[in-house]
């Protein structure tokens, strides 16, 4: 029907740290716009896997494409939420400042963000609803709040793709569900999200495709396909604690046609 | 007793007519540009968490001071400033080599290249006092600081490369404050975080070279570091807290060298971190209890 390039294109993509390789061999094409899931367990890459689209960790093997094109040249059409951790929470800065920067890459060097960028940032924090807290110090919010900060940071940088590494982890479920809304909206919009995710349950009721990542791509697809018993299971071999996670999730599916 | 008459002789030696004297006058001046930059460039080094780095450029300063002099034989500020700056950015190259090539950790490599070019500062200082070369006694003044030998050129020097490091900090100030915050984000929207990062850097040991005639090379670190850090206490913007710190390393430069001019042989840079640090206490008691924070 279009001619249109993939999205997302991973090719044979490896990524070692130091001699140890994380992700070995990944191959992932996504090509329409929709919600997208990665899941595996802790430690199993998925972070690297978003990275290396991002250009973030070198490759040791492979190629990454976006819009069928290399990174360097379509940077402005994707967003990034990275996992919370790499962020210094009690940095001098208002919930205001950290939507802007979304802005900067369009602002460039050397110039301060105007009024429109400001009109950008106030509209995005509107979306996942903080436009009251606009002035708070980013460390004086909730867990849930914060995330949704980040956010609203990736809603300014007005992307056609968008990275998302655990922005549900440590939220409570209101903050949860207002994500989830947004980022069904942005799918809506006819954007691509890729979710790094955990809740197995929000994955099953929310998203369209998942990827199953354990190192190698275990398997991807249409999220009712791929979601199955036995793809679970070889994804998280050896992950006690997650099977009961998993039995309950493969449960719920199989009850909900 | 006896101390307290020793004290109260001490005190009649002081000259307070040395306070007015016009090169003093100068002088104060030019530190206070210093005290003042050191404040602004600090904050950031210290948001970026580079405040070792800066004490390591440091302390290698005095290798190339002392370099310098054996070299040139000249004892013009510019000169031996010139060699403080040359062994700092010596001393972090040596710190990025360390890090990417050798299996040595951040805080082991920068305690390594502080403690090298400090003991090879001081042993080259040693060295040319020892066999009397002329001149050489004067290059313990970079230890702890002597603002009193400074000419009034000297501290035009100081104030003109203190307000070209200000400049630079607010030309770069978005991207400096995107990369110390988030430098994952930074890095995905396609800003070269490292080349914001080496500026950050150079910036720090261009303050740390200019800080050397008041602080010294053990203490300066303190003027970049403590005015950032009592500055944060008041507030929780970045504007107010670069323009509080940059206040705050004025008033503890001034006060250091109004303070030695006039007590005899009181080192400069002593005097200003105790201000700078009595500032710091200060700040976090009176916030304390304005607004005791919740425990976080
Ligand atoms: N910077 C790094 N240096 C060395 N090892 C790393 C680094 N980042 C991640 N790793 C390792 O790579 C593996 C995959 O990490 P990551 O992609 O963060 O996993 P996930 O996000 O799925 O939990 C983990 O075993 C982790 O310990
Ligand atoms: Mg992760």
């Amino acid at each position: 029907m279009s001619l249109a390039p993939p999205l997302v294109e991973f090719h044979d993509v490896t990524v070692a740290y130091g001699r140890r390789p994380v992700l070995w061999n990944v191959d992932l094409t996504i090509s329409e716009p929709c919600l997208f899931g990665v899941v595996g367990p802790n430690g199993a890459g998925k972070s690297t896997l978003l990275k290396a689209a991002l250009g973030l960790v070198p490759l040791a093997g492979g190629m990454v494409r976006l819009f069928g094109q290399p990174l360097e040249r379509v940077r402005r059409r994707v967003g990034y939420v990275p996992q919370r951790e790499t962020v210094d929470w009690d940095f001098p800065v208002s919930v205001m400042d950290v939507v802007l920067m979304g802005t900067y890459s369009r602002v460039g060097w050397l110039r301060r963000p105007a009024a429109a960028e400001r009109a950008v940032a106030r509209e995005s924090l509107a979306r996942v609803g903080l436009e009251d807290l606009a002035d708070r110090q980013i460390g004086r919010l909730s867990g849930g709040q914060q995330q949704r900060v980040f956010l609203a940071r990736a809603l300014a940088q007005q992307a056609d793709v968008y990275f998302l590494d655990e922005p549900m982890a440590g939220v409570d479920a209101r903050s949860q569900e207002q994500i989830l809304a947004v980022l069904s909206g942005l799918r809506d919009a006819g954007k691509l999200v890729i979710v790094v995710h955990h809740d197995l349950r929000a994955v099953t009721d929310w998203f369209d495709a998942v990827a199953l990542i354990d190192m190698r791509l275990v398997a991807a697809g249409p999220t009712r396909e791929t979601l199955t018993p036995d793809n679970l299971r070889r994804t998280y071999a050896g992950a006690i604690d997650v099977l009961d996670e998993v039995g309950r999730a493969v449960q719920r599916r199989s009850r909900t046609p | 007793m006896t101390s307290a008459v020793g004290y109260l002789s001490c005190l009649a030696a002081i000259d307070l007519s040395g306070l007015l004297a016009y090169n003093t006058l100068i002088v104060a001046a030019g530190t206070a540009a210093v005290g003042c930059a050191a404040g602004v460039v600090g904050s950031l080094s210290v948001l970026r968490k580079r405040a070792l780095v800066g004490d390591a450029a440091a302390h290698v300063t005095l290798v190339g001071v002392a370099t310098a002099f054996a070299l040139t034989g000249r004892r013009d500020l510019p000169t031996l400033l010139a060699g403080g700056f040359a062994a700092a950015l010596a001393g972090l190259l040596v710190l990025v080599v360390m890090r990417r090539y050798t299996r040595t950790r951040d805080d082991a490599a920068t305690a390594i290249v502080l403690s090298v070019g400090f003991g090879g500062g001081i042993a080259l200082v040693a060295g040319m006092t020892a066999r009397g070369i002329p001149g050489s006694a004067g290059l313990e003044n970079f230890l702890l600081g002597h603002t009193a030998a400074l000419t009034a050129r000297d501290a035009g020097v100081l104030a003109g490369v203190s307000l070209a490091t200000v400049v630079v900090v607010m030309l770069f100030l978005k991207e400096a404050t995107l990369v110390a915050f988030d430098r994952s984000f930074a890095a995905a929207a396609g800003w070269p975080v490292a080349v914001v990062d080496y500026l950050l850097v150079v910036l720090v040991a261009v303050m740390v070279v200019v800080g050397l005639p008041a602080a010294g090379a053990v203490l300066v670190t303190a003027l970049v570091v403590i005015p950032p850090v009592a500055a944060r206490q008041w507030t929780d913007r970045l504007g107010t807290m670069l323009v509080l710190a940059g206040v705050i390393g004025l008033v503890s430069a001034v006060t250091g060298v109004a303070i030695s001019a006039v007590v005899p042989r009181l080192a400069t840079g002593p005097v200003i971190v105790l201000v700078a640090a009595a500032i710091f206490a200060i700040s976090v008691l009176f916030t304390r209890w304005r607004s005791p924070r919740e425990a976080a």
